[in-house]
């Protein structure tokens, strides 16, 4: 273990303010870094200037583009590179970490100008595009500088090894998990209440399949609530479900962290019916620290983190007919239940930060080994070596 | 007259192109040397860890004598017999921690999580030394690097076939 405090940068590609798993992720991180002593900052595009923590210095706005099945809020440019460029001349940084270096952002950029010890994240899963055939060869050389690669998911690896055929070590995304360990279960959500958290209006967070399984359920469990949490307007969900179901829901808009821990451990159920663009599922990490029993669709990353099963039942994606089933027969069986969710309990404790944050510090100090601190790499170069001699004789 | 511009123009971007190459290479070749360098320190850390533990009560006579063997040849070994010795050793470690646990002091079981922590700094020692041996081969055996001669004289990084089973 080093035991002198660092000096870390970190680079968040996406806007500080809009919510997101990559932004929670980075913010965690930092906390932690910055309880155990060391000296962070966090370089990010922002809206909004005036609600920014101390540790993050805004980068300026940033732009919306499509990315991914989604828009992304980047930044990027030639004012944006400078700002990067000085931000790193100033910062006397002893490593940079860099989120998402494979992207169009600050985060690239930052790659590109530094020179020195620096880890990169890749928290993406994307199906193999043919684009990369075009922008490999820019990407590779930047890409090649990271001395150590972090994937947070081995769908995430499979997405680099795919696209930059380069390797990474696989690192979970982290939680507080004792934060959502002693939740009060709650009598408005027990029975036979089943939890669905998340951006619902959504299409790819997959409620609709949960819509389409319910009657069957309703029709073994007559008395099957569905409680949804989680930003958005519930109105045109709502249109789309058999009014004779309509009683059956209730949306219960964004709840508070602590909420949260009670409802994990209130619900009977907790299903992720994700049909696909999740990378790792923190939420499936929270609700199985929470101790609640989950039931989730079986796209690469919720396999992965449910231990094929071992954890968490699993349902064919886009599959309402199997949800049913597996529901129902779950909603009978208290014992399997409790059996399923004690056993993904323990396991959540994996994911803890006191666990990750050692992981990802371990990486740090790999990287660090017989390299000096981030410079620019302009300063490094051929020509810059030779007119600097030049000025200073 | 424009003519001489294009050819200085493309002449210029040639250049700039062979001075990046170069730098990359060279920066490779700064990666490979401080990665194999960690690893190294690494793997003779995990050596003296093995005969301590060789040393202790952990081990009975017989498996001592092997771990100590092990140890001593994971030491010596040249760079092309260190991943065979260091696989021998992984397997000297793995039979003697199979069945250890139940018979472990405070002071033993401190040397068993030191040795696990070394373990998961190996893993990610390896991860890193082998991507950065496997660039430096890949951008070496481009023509321009070739052609060029853009890698001077250092030599070529050698392969560090580490056996899936080495930990």
């Amino acid at each position: 273990m080093l035991n002198r405090s660092l000096k870390v940068g970190i680079v968040c590609p996406y806007s500080w303010d809009t919510p997101g798993g990559v932004q929670n992720h980075i913010r965690d991180l930092t906390e932690f870094l910055i309880k155990a002593g060391h000296d962070v900052s966090v370089l990010a595009p922002a809206i909004d200037e005036s609600n920014l923590p101390d540790y993050v210095v805004n980068a300026g706005k940033p732009i919306s583009i499509p990315y991914n099945g989604a828009v992304a809020r980047v930044l990027f440019g030639p004012v944006a590179f400078a700002r990067v460029r000085q931000w790193i001349a100033q910062g006397d940084f002893d490593l940079l970490h860099l989120h998402e270096p494979a992207i169009p952002s600050i985060s690239l950029l930052a790659c590109w100008a530094a020179d020195g010890p620096m880890v990169g994240t890749f928290h993406a899963a994307a199906k193999r595009q043919k684009i990369i055939f075009a922008i490999g060869p820019i990407l590779e050389p930047a890409i090649e500088k990271l001395s150590a690669r972090i994937a947070v998911s081995e769908a995430a690896r499979l997405t680099l090894t795919d696209h930059l055929e380069t390797d990474a070590i696989i690192i979970p995304n982290g939680i507080y998990a004792t934060r959502y360990a002693d939740g009060n279960p709650q009598e408005k959500w027990s029975g036979n209440a089943i939890g669905f958290i998340g951006r619902f209006e959504e299409p790819r967070k997959g409620l609709s399949v949960l819509v389409d399984a319910l009657p069957v359920i309703s029709r073994f469990a007559p008395d099957v609530k569905v409680f949804v949490a989680g930003p958005g307007d519930p109105e045109e969900v709502i249109e789309s479900i058999d009014p004779q179901l309509r009683h059956r829901f209730e949306f219960l808009g964004r709840i508070s962290e602590e909420e949260k821990a009670n409802f994990m451990s209130s619900v009977a159920l907790y299903v992720a019916p994700n049909t696909g663009g999740e990378s790792f599922g923190i939420i499936l990490a929270e609700a199985l620290a929470g101790g609640a029993c989950v039931v989730a669709s079986d796209i690469p990353a919720f396999d992965d983190l449910l231990g094929h099963g071992e954890f968490g039942a699993l349902f064919t994606s886009e599959n309402p007919t199997e949800l049913a089933k597996i529901v129902i027969d779950l909603l009978r069986d208290e014992e399997k239940r409790k059996a399923l969710a004690s056993r993904g309990k323990a396991h959540a404790q994996l994911f803890d930060w006191t666990r990750v944050g050692d992981q990802i510090f371990s990486v740090y100090e790999m990287s660090m080994v017989g390299s000096q601190k981030v410079g620019l790499a302009s300063d490094t170069r051929p020509w810059n070596r030779f007119l600097n001699k030049e000025e200073k004789p | 007259m424009t003519r001489w511009l294009v050819a200085a123009c493309i002449l210029l971007i040639i250049l700039w192109y062979l001075s990046f190459t170069a730098t990359r290479l060279d920066r490779l070749h700064h990666r490979v040397e401080t990665s194999w360098a960690n690893l190294d320190v690494l793997l003779q850390k995990r050596a003296s860890v093995a005969l301590e533990i060789a040393h202790s009560d952990i081990a009975d006579p017989a498996s001592s004598m092997l771990l100590t063997a092990a140890a001593y040849q994971a030491r010596d070994a040249n760079i092309q017999n260190r991943s065979q010795a260091e696989s021998g050793l992984s397997g000297a470690l793995g039979l003697l921690l199979e069945d250890a646990e139940h018979l472990t002091t405070a002071a033993d079981s401190a040397l068993l999580t030191e040795l696990s922590g070394l373990t998961d700094k190996v893993r990610v020692g390896i991860a890193i030394h082998t991507d950065a041996v496997a660039r430096t081969h890949m951008v070496r055996n481009k023509l321009i690097v070739r052609i060029f001669r853009l890698a001077g004289t250092a030599p070529l990084p050698i392969t560090y076939e580490f056996e899936a089973d080495v930990l």
